[in-house]
């Protein structure tokens, strides 16, 4: 049997067993057949002695069982990491940051307590998947939609706490909650917002309740383990009506995305879009091949060039607009209108789809996410033997001037480490979040131990050139938590320090996700920082 | 060193004997693999875009065997179809597909009680022979041995196979079948044929 670290083997069995008392002998995995199955399936570790194994793992039914666990933990001094779903995946999946956790599983907790489609929320313990949802929505009838996770097999709670983003106007999933339920560090539990207030009536409406609004410490957390949680759902709308534009130069990019930051910070445009450019996806022909082997690369005219020999704009951006017909249908006129002075724009209208969707009409969506339907049709997508890939994510500034600088450094810092590039640089930039950019890079999962080395080591380099710049992760996957959040480093590391401060008080034993997002328990700070 | 799908997949400790078809494994004469009972197969998955797959689909028909096409993504089998199954009773599956549709497939199972019990690596080669590397009970390896005098056949004999994986779960072995096959045009480099089964040990976590 693994053992959790500094927990003798004595300890660890009378721990387990007081485990399978509480939540049922079967509940509890030690076995490594079992416990295996909570392994990073992408794991940047592959093959290594560094991957963190966990020792075992534990599968509560409910918050009377989370708070038993958490106390057992507490008494033998054996660190938990929770997952929900454990879907994570490119982040971390369902493994700890520490090896010898013990996986504290949720997923038996999949109750869908309330949907209310008048009002338009949810409330759901953390096991409830973007599907288990959907299917409740559609079983009961109701007139809300969700909005999924891509894929959509993870948990609403999980990807909510990681600060995980989606696609229609409730695309901000952690801006999309309202209250939340929460064992603490010391096995007590504790309501946010309106649910402190017994018998309330708006735990799911208004989100602050009375006093400092502390729900942001269960995000990224380790300070708490949510059991249950709030969203507000949008209603389902009349109409979902696309509309492309597309405009023919380089530079066309600062006025097209200055016109998209006006549309979305009106409210006009709400959901997700991206930046994309026919050069990110063409199968290059024989004259885009011999332009991109001159010497120093093709200049810029002669790729607007050979774009607009094949009448394809150099950048191009499909704008989602939800509502009543005749109100997308406006919005999408005024973006016209709002884009007409770049010189050479065409506008591309999509179809207009009506609400409810009959089943049988479904194929029609090319992404059905966009349109608040779970889907794992990105696993679809081909390839070859993939053993997974993590995920680069830093955020910049939604400017056309920001993305051509992201453009330029991240192309740099690819070619100094030596690994291929496309012609352009990743997936989006991308709206998932309001006022600013989300830039996606998956870096690839090998066999092999020595890429793997590499790659992490050009990952760590790529968060220092991004941070040298200005710009942050949103979130990372477990490997790199502590090199991320190094950066995040204003007056000598304030921020982390404030959060060591909380942690220790809250969870002195280290207890709960120990490590996470490069915060340590008081007990492992200096072994680990 | 077993990779880690392969880890992950098949769940029990391999033998770890890379038994190529020339280590004197001899083929099952007749009938199903050691008279074993076949794991009861709900769905055999195939994929309507590959013609291999296709090919796999026929023989399945042929066989009476219950089969389902996708093109890539299974949301609408597992959405409309599995989900539910499962829920009132885990009960076998199979397929011949690219990799993605079996880690999704494979991973819901989990929650079900169920594991990869057979897994077969089918790759091109530029050299124009096919890499077949199968995971499985010596039963079925046993089985599969004539994999090696299929050729451009080889998914209808994978068919065949699947069909006959046995219910109980055995300890892993593994072996590699190299042989002249020239690439369907429309066919990827990689296919995987598998078959997921219920586990008698392992936990189920939905809730019916």
């Amino acid at each position: 049997m693994r053992l959790p670290p500094g927990v003798s083997s004595a300890d660890f069995s009378e721990a387990v067993k007081q485990l399978q008392d509480a939540v049922g002998p079967e509940w509890v995995f030690t076995s490594d057949e079992d416990v295996d199955l909570y392994r990073d399936s992408y794991s940047p570790f592959w093959h290594e002695q560094e991957e963190p194994i966990p020792s075992a793992a534990v599968a509560p039914d409910g918050v009377e069982q989370v708070q038993a666990v958490v106390r057992i933990a507490n008494r033998y001094k054996i660190p938990l990491w929770t997952i929900s779903t454990g879907k994570n995946l490119g982040y971390g999946g369902s493994a700890p940051l520490l090896g010898g956790s013990v996986v504290l599983d949720l997923k038996r907790m999949n109750r869908v307590l309330e949907v209310n489609d008048k009002n338009h929320y949810a409330l759901v313990e953390p096991g409830v998947s973007y599907f288990d949802l959907y299917r409740y929505i559609q079983d009961h009838k109701l007139k809300v939609w969700i909005d999924p996770a891509d894929p959509g097999w993870g948990s609403l709670i999980g990807n909510a706490v990681d600060r995980g983003g989606g696609r229609t106007p409730m695309r901000d999933h952690f801006d999309a909650h309202c209250g939340m339920e929460v064992v603490l560090p010391n096995g007590e539990v504790m309501r946010t917002g309106m649910g402190a207030l017994p018998n309330s009536k708006t735990w799911q409406q208004y989100r602050y309740g009375f006093g400092p609004y502390v729900n942001g410490m269960f995000s990224q957390s380790s300070l708490g383990v949510v059991t249950k949680m709030g969203f507000w759902l949008f209603p389902e709308p009349e109409a979902y009506l696309t509309g492309t534009v597309s405009v023919p130069k380089r530079d066309d990019l600062v006025p097209l995305v200055a016109g998209l930051a006006y549309l979305m910070n009106s409210s006009i445009v709400l959901g997700t879009t991206s930046v994309a450019s026919p050069l990110s996806f063409l199968r290059p022909d024989a004259e885009l091949t011999a332009l991109r082997a001159k010497p120093g690369g093709p200049s810029t005219q002669e790729m607007e060039h050979y774009l607009q020999e094949k009448n394809l704009g150099y950048w191009s951006i499909e704008l989602p607009f939800y509502g009543p017909a005749k109100v997308v249908t406006a919005q999408w006129e005024y973006a016209k209108e709002k884009f007409s002075g770049i010189e050479g724009v065409t506008f591309k209208e999509g179809a207009m789809h009506r609400f409810p969707v009959d089943p049988n009409d479904l194929p029609q969506f090319q992404n059905s996410v966009a349109v608040g339907i779970p889907s794992l049709s990105v696993f679809g997508v081909g390839g070859g033997r993939s053993e997974g890939h993590v995920w680069f994510s830093p955020i910049v500034p939604m400017t056309g001037e920001a993305v051509l600088e992201a453009q330029q450094v991240f192309n740099d810092a690819y070619r100094e480490m030596g690994m291929p590039i496309g012609p352009l640089f990743f997936l989006g930039p991308a709206s998932n979040y309001p006022r600013c950019f989300l830039v996606l890079f998956g870096f690839p999962i090998e066999h092999d131990v020595e890429k793997n080395k590499k790659n992490r080591e050009n990952f760590k380099r790529l968060i220092k050139v991004a941070a040298e710049h200005g710009w942050g992760e949103y979130r990372t996957h477990t490997a790199f938590m502590e090199t991320v959040m190094d950066t995040y480093s204003f007056n000598n590391h304030a921020l982390r320090r404030f959060h060591e401060t909380v942690k220790d008080a809250l969870d002195p034993n280290g207890i709960l996700s120990p490590g996470k997002c490069g915060i340590w328990p008081k007990n492992m700070r200096k072994a680990n920082a | 060193m077993a990779s880690r799908r392969e880890f992950l997949q098949i769940g029990v400790a391999a033998l770890a004997l890379p038994i190529s078809a020339r280590t004197g494994l001899t083929p099952a004469v007749s009938g199903p693999a050691n008279q074993s009972v076949p794991t009861p197969l709900y769905k055999v998955i195939f994929d309507q875009r590959f013609l291999s797959s296709l090919a796999f689909a026929g023989e399945l028909r042929r066989l009476g065997a219950p089969i389902y096409g996708i093109k890539g993504d299974i949301t609408d089998l597992w959405f409309h179809d599995l989900d539910a199954r499962w829920k009132r009773e885990p009960i076998g599956i199979a397929g011949l597909t690219e990799h993605g549709p079996l880690f999704c497939l494979e991973r819901l199972a989990w929650d079900h009680g169920m594991r990869v019990v057979y897994r077969a690596d089918h790759t091109y080669r530029p050299d124009g022979y096919m890499e077949h590397e199968l995971t499985g009970s010596e039963e079925m390896l046993r089985e599969a041995v004539d994999l090696s005098s299929s050729g451009a056949n080889w998914s209808s004999r994978m068919a065949t196979l699947l069909t006959r994986c046995p219910a109980n779960r055995a300890q892993a072995s593994k072996m590699t079948v190299v042989t002249p096959t020239a690439r369907q045009p429309e066919d990827p480099e990689h296919l995987v044929s598998w078959v997921i089964a219920p586990v008698g040990a392992a936990r189920k976590f939905s809730r019916s």
